[in-house]
């Protein structure tokens, strides 16, 4: 599902962020990326969205090329990956619902759809009574949880996730990554961005650790 | 288009050497939509941009009240302009008409040689006719459209002289025609007046005030323009993390810009209102006192104000402003988030 090639990210600034990386994700496989800051998990996932080109190597997401996307193809490549941020850029000006609904109504989806779309990935993250709340007045890991019921809304095919529990405690963080485990269950491709080595090993899915842009180790821990 | 078509169109085949693992046969794709729910979700997309629009208008009531204010008084001054211009030329179409020729004679002749020059003068091919004003007929036309009445009473003789009004045949771009010519020879008269000469100086005037009205009109709708511009860039600037996380969940330019957009259209279409508003207030401030003053001319003339359709064509073309505006300061921003 996602396919790195010798895939390199030199940033205009002259730093180097990725070095010949190569790997294969499977459809339907939940991985981690970890490492410390800087060893360029923000990086690989901003490829993966287009958010930034690579400058060498080729990428394939869900059968694209994204050397062959254009400028005016991203907003339909980005419709088929769902993304989570750390910081999980809500829009404070509108419900749960309606910014769950974005991504329906960017895909012009009917409205009968979307009420129906939206409160399943509401009732999926555990949300479903708080539809009508402002973000604001939600807990960070509920924000959180939004977060992802926005990515989950226009079921992709692929979920990424920048430290999506960098802001949590342990315990949220804990629930946070069960709710990836299971998207991954129902055959979706889940890319995980987390420093938390330990809460990573717990889950025992397969971890691909970056050290200066350099992929040192892919490995699946085995759960105690 | 549909989707899948418009996804093939972005996207390039990736070279061999890095073709997918699996054929893309095999690649699940949304099933073709219907038109009408192709219809449906472009309607949805509009309705949600004009709402959105609104709402953020709403929202800030101050900010919105000043662009438009600004943008009303800077569209109504071109239209007061226009309504006054357009009144001094409904009014000087009588003028533009006449096409007599005003010999005012010595107060020295009297009505028996007035008649006999008129007699004269008749009988030349290039007059189709001569009327006589006498110096009483002269006396009574004056009191009655000057309303200096009463101040001629005072007068103990009639200092008016006969005057022929003589209506000729020669063509009209004649600028020095014999008649002219013998008529300022002719020792009996005083003074000829030929209301062609101005005819044409009220008509370079009357093009030099049009011409004014324009470039007063386009200068200002440039303002306009950079008004709404700006107002919309600002609006931009402040929703600049929006506009990034709505684009990286895959929202289009197109889709981001309808927002500004439809708020350019509202400005545009609120200030254009407004300028009618005070339009219409300014002209019904003047009214009255405007009226007296034409009353006294003996109601030969109106005001005439804007007319509806006058009305219309200027909020239409305000909105457009608005959206041409919006159009303009939301094109370069809108490249942000989406790497070449």
């Amino acid at each position: 599902m996602i396919t790195f090639d010798k895939v390199s990210k030199r940033y205009a600034s002259g730093q180097d962020a990725l070095a010949e990386m190569s790997f294969e994700i499977g459809a339907g496989e939940m991985v981690f990326v970890t490492g410390h800051s800087g060893a360029g998990k923000s990086t690989l996932l901003k490829l993966i969205g287009l958010v930034e080109r690579a400058t060498r190597g080729q990428i394939v997401v869900n059968h694209t090329s994204l050397t062959g996307v254009r400028r005016r193809g991203i907003p339909q490549l980005r419709r088929s990956i769902g993304m989570v941020f750390q910081d999980h850029r809500l829009l404070t000006d509108r419900t749960v619902f309606d910014n769950v609904a974005l991504p329906l109504i960017i895909a012009g989806t009917t409205r009968e759809e979307m009420g129906k779309r939206v409160r399943a990935s509401l009732d999926k993250v555990g949300l479903l009574a708080k539809e009508k709340a402002s973000p604001l007045a939600l807990s960070a890991g509920e924000q959180q949880r939004v977060g992802i019921a926005r990515a989950i809304v226009g079921k992709p095919p692929v979920i990424i996730a920048d430290e999506p529990t960098g802001n949590l405690d342990p315990q949220l963080s804990g629930e946070i990554m069960q709710l990836f485990a299971e998207f991954g269950a129902v055959g979706t491709t889940v890319l995980v961005a987390s420093h938390d080595l330990h809460l990573v090993k717990r889950l025992g899915k397969r971890v691909l650790v970056l050290d200066h842009g350099r992929l040192i180790d892919d490995f699946r821990p085995t759960v105690q | 288009m549909t989707q899948r078509k418009q996804a093939e169109r972005n996207v390039r085949k990736p070279p061999p050497a890095a073709a997918p693992p699996a054929p893309a046969a095999t690649e699940p794709r949304r099933p073709r939509s219907s038109l009408r729910a192709r219809l449906g979700a472009w309607r949805d997309h509009h309705l949600y941009g004009f709402f959105s629009s609104l709402g953020r208008l709403a929202a800030r009531p101050w900010a919105t009240a000043l662009t438009v204010l600004m943008l009303g008084f800077a569209l109504a001054l071109p239209l007061l302009f226009y309504i006054a211009f357009d009144n001094a030329r409904t009014w000087s179409g009588g003028l533009r008409e006449a096409r007599e020729v005003t010999a005012f004679l010595k107060p020295s002749i009297a009505s028996a040689a007035a008649n006999a020059f008129a007699a004269d003068l008749r009988r030349r091919d290039d007059v189709a006719g001569v009327a006589i004003k006498t110096p009483e007929q002269g006396l009574a036309e004056f009191r009655q459209l000057s309303g200096f009445g009463e101040a001629l009473d005072i007068l103990k003789d009639n200092p008016l002289p006969n005057v022929l009004i003589i209506t000729p045949r020669f063509a009209e771009g004649d600028e020095n025609p014999p008649l002219l010519v013998d008529l300022k020879n002719d020792k009996r008269v005083d003074l000829v007046q030929y209301d062609a000469t101005w005819r044409r100086r009220l008509s370079d005037i009357l093009g030099f005030g049009e011409r004014a009205v324009a470039v007063i009109a386009a200068l200002l709708a440039l303002a306009t323009l950079l008004v709404i511009g700006n107002t919309v860039r600002m609006d931009i600037q402040a929703r600049a993390e929006e506009i990034a996380v709505m684009q990286l969940i895959g929202a289009g330019s197109g889709f981001v810009r309808r927002p500004f957009l439809y708020a350019g259209l509202w400005y545009g279409l609120l200030g254009g209102v407004l300028a009618v508003v005070i339009a219409i207030g300014a002209e019904w401030a003047i009214a009255g006192p405007l009226d007296r003053l034409l009353a006294s001319y003996d109601h030969a003339l109106a005001l005439s104000g804007l007319g509806v359709v006058s009305a219309l064509i200027v909020i239409g073309a305000s909105s457009l402003l608005g959206w041409a505006g919006a159009y303009l300061a939301s094109a370069r921003h809108m490249a942000a988030g989406h790497p070449q």
